[in-house]
């Protein structure tokens, strides 16, 4: 069944205690809604709808599921309830807060805290080669507060890229969509696989899912800081592990930000899960530490050997 | 013999289960198996029977009602389970041996042995404490010893799940024998995978388990397990035994030997292919999903009660 797009709920459709403003995006798993609640506040609304498996027509309201995709459909509503789940036990200001879980129209609608802004995705788009290094180191730092606190429930985001790291118009980041429970839960169900953009996702989320770690997050990280510096996403890591074309941050912009920062992306883009920063909080002293004699700690392949034997030398001449 | 037992396996969030648990008893001898089978298309799953299939068997042959060497025993039918999966997989020219974690205890005239490859643990605990545990042989507890890493920094690392012995693979197992071990009354024996100890923190198996009723404890701290085991959680198995005098009064849901006939032998042991997560066969039904949208709800509450915004 080819997949069809579904249309939104319209505006103005009272929705339980919430009024439907305006669609905020499609995904194929999704709609999120911007509505307002009963107090005029507002509220992000994600309908959970996968469009390879229920149809809602135009000028319908409830969608359109095949006696066939019943049970998928249902089964797609378990990995819903997981991102529920994760979100409902995350109470911090970088991560976005879930208000309400409810069912209606023969689906069921995650409540967020609205938050005003942009994704990053937008905003590297926006400023494409121009965003400085107070700027990215502002704002991981942040997300980075958000992302401990995921893992200390002991959670893994796996779907940390820039389209999901909302920036609120005072430059704070939050943490959006914890959907990636899909990607675990629907490897063999293929009509709901999520559709990911590859180069964020580590080479282990592709072949070896029993080494998935913080450390699977924090390549994440650092391809999202370094589609901050390229304007784009990085080689996918599937495809670095045949043949590694990703050009180190350390070389592509040597003088243009400093080394300790493109280090620290060089850091968290090792392809061997073991050579990352470990933890959120390794990384993060890294990204603190600004005087640039503390390197993070020393890459071990032997071309980092060089490389740090290297600038060694620069830095005393 | 008095004692209660309980044991319970479960997949996590794995398509399969590659762990197994079985106990046997005779009238005067208690033998307890937890495995934890390692290797892809279903071959840990196989390891993992083959070792506690084996293990019964010859516990079932020579406890009659007693076995006479204890640590002989543990020690031959370690080895000649190693061997029966080694020859398995040479016989059906697997590329890849199948191998498996292995913790063994044997309980006999109120003394226990154990035995163990791999990091599958068994803890002994007395009167609210860890009077004994296994060491694992894991390289990660070769980096703790030598004070490289931190027990805390273990906690998250890639390599936690590396053994350095098991049995089937290439190597033969290093296997480590506890001393005879007498227990009291009271005692608690709990036998469990990674996919239980690697999900909770220090001290839970004991709080969890030490004064409660391990019927009801045992379930519970696996579904703790579970919880924080996430999206990616490991199988998860747990054999817990706690064992009463002989004179005590009969305790609901204990096992009593001492009326058993000499030559009769119980055996508690799953079988194969008792699958691993359902997936398509069972999508929610209506309540399930009242019941997960409660859940969230719930949650949401209790969590934003610390909200201080
Ligand atoms: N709480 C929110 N506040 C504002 N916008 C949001 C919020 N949640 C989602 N969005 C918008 O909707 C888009 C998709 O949301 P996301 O949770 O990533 O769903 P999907 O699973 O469809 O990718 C985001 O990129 C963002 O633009
Ligand atoms: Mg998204």
């Amino acid at each position: 069944m080819p997949s069809q797009i579904n249309s939104p709920l319209p505006s103005g459709f009272q929705l339980e205690q919430y009024r439907i403003e305006q669609q905020l995006s499609l995904g194929g798993f999704s709609i999120v809604y911007l509505a307002t609640d009963d107090q005029q506040v507002p509220v992000a609304i994600k309908e959970y709808l996968p469009n390879s498996l229920a149809l809602r027509k135009a000028g319908e309201i409830e969608p359109q599921i095949t006696e066939e995709h019943q049970a998928a459909f249902r089964y797609g509503m378990k990995c819903f309830f997981e991102e529920g789940r994760s979100l409902a036990k995350l109470m911090h200001p970088n991560v976005v807060r879930v208000l309400n879980f409810f069912r209606a129209n023969g689906t069921v609608y995650m409540v967020m805290q609205f938050e005003r802004g942009r994704t990053l995705q937008d905003f590297i788009h926006r400023n494409k080669g121009h965003i400085k290094e107070r700027f990215i180191r502002g704002v991981f730092t942040r997300l980075l507060n958000g992302l401990r606190e995921v893992h200390a429930h002991k959670l893994l985001h796996l779907d940390i890229k820039p389209s999901n790291i909302y920036l609120r118009n005072d430059g704070t980041p939050v943490l959006l969509d914890f959907g990636a429970a899909r990607q675990t839960l629907a490897q063999d169900t293929p009509m709901l696989k999520p559709m990911y953009t590859p180069g964020f996702a580590p080479p282990e989320q592709f072949n070896d899912r029993d080494n998935l770690g913080p450390w699977s997050d924090i390549y994440s990280v650092g391809a999202s800081m370094y589609a901050c510096l390229s304007g784009s996403a990085p080689q996918r890591s599937d495809e670095r592990i045949k043949k590694d074309l990703l050009e180190p941050a350390t070389k592509r912009w040597a003088g243009e930000y400093s080394i300790h920062m493109l280090e620290t992306i060089d850091w968290c883009l090792l392809i061997n899960p073991l050579e990352r920063p470990q933890s959120v909080y390794a990384l993060q002293k890294a990204l603190l530490t600004r005087s640039r004699h503390i390197a993070p700690k020393p890459p071990t392949t032997l071309l980092g050997k060089v490389g740090t034997r290297l600038r060694a030398l620069l830095r005393k001449s | 013999m008095k004692f209660t037992i309980y044991q319970e396996s479960r997949p996590g969030c794995r398509p399969n289960n590659q762990d197994r648990v079985a106990y046997s008893y005779s009238r005067e001898s208690l033998l307890m198996v937890v495995a934890d089978g390692m290797g892809g298309h279903l071959h840990g799953e196989i390891a993992a029977q083959i070792a506690t299939q084996y293990l019964i068997e010859s516990f079932q042959q020579a406890a009659q009602p007693q076995i006479r060497d204890e640590l002989m025993f543990l020690s031959r039918s370690l080895t000649n389970a190693h061997n029966a999966i080694v020859d398995y997989a040479y016989d059906k020219r697997l590329p890849d041996a199948p191998r498996t974690t292995i913790v063994a205890c044997l309980v006999q005239n109120s003394v226990a042995y154990w035995a163990h490859a791999g990091d599958s643990r068994l803890y002994l605990i007395r009167r609210g404490r860890t009077a004994a545990q296994t060491r694992d042989h894991s390289r990660l507890q070769l980096m703790i010893d030598q004070g490289l890493i931190t027990e805390d920094e273990a906690l998250h690392h890639p390599a936690r799940n590396r053994i350095f012995s098991c049995l089937g693979g290439t190597h033969s197992p290093q296997v480590e024998f506890s001393s005879a071990t007498p227990l009291f009354a009271n005692d608690l024996i709990v036998m469990c995978t990674d996919g239980v100890w690697g999900n909770l923190e220090g001290d839970e198996v004991v709080d969890y388990m030490a004064e409660a009723n391990i019927l009801e404890a045992s379930p519970r701290l696996l579904s703790r397990a579970e919880a924080r085991g996430g999206l990616t959680c490991d199988n998860l198995s747990i054999m817990s035994m706690r064992w009463h005098d002989d004179y005590a009064d009969e305790q609901p849901a204990s096992i009593s030997t001492n009326t058993m006939p000499l030559d009769t032998i119980t055996t508690k042991m799953d079988g194969f292919g008792r699958g691993g997560r359902q997936t398509e066969g069972n999508p929610l039904s209506e309540n399930e999903i009242e019941a997960a949208i409660k859940e969230i709800n719930q949650a949401i509450k209790k969590y934003s009660r610390f909200d201080s915004r």
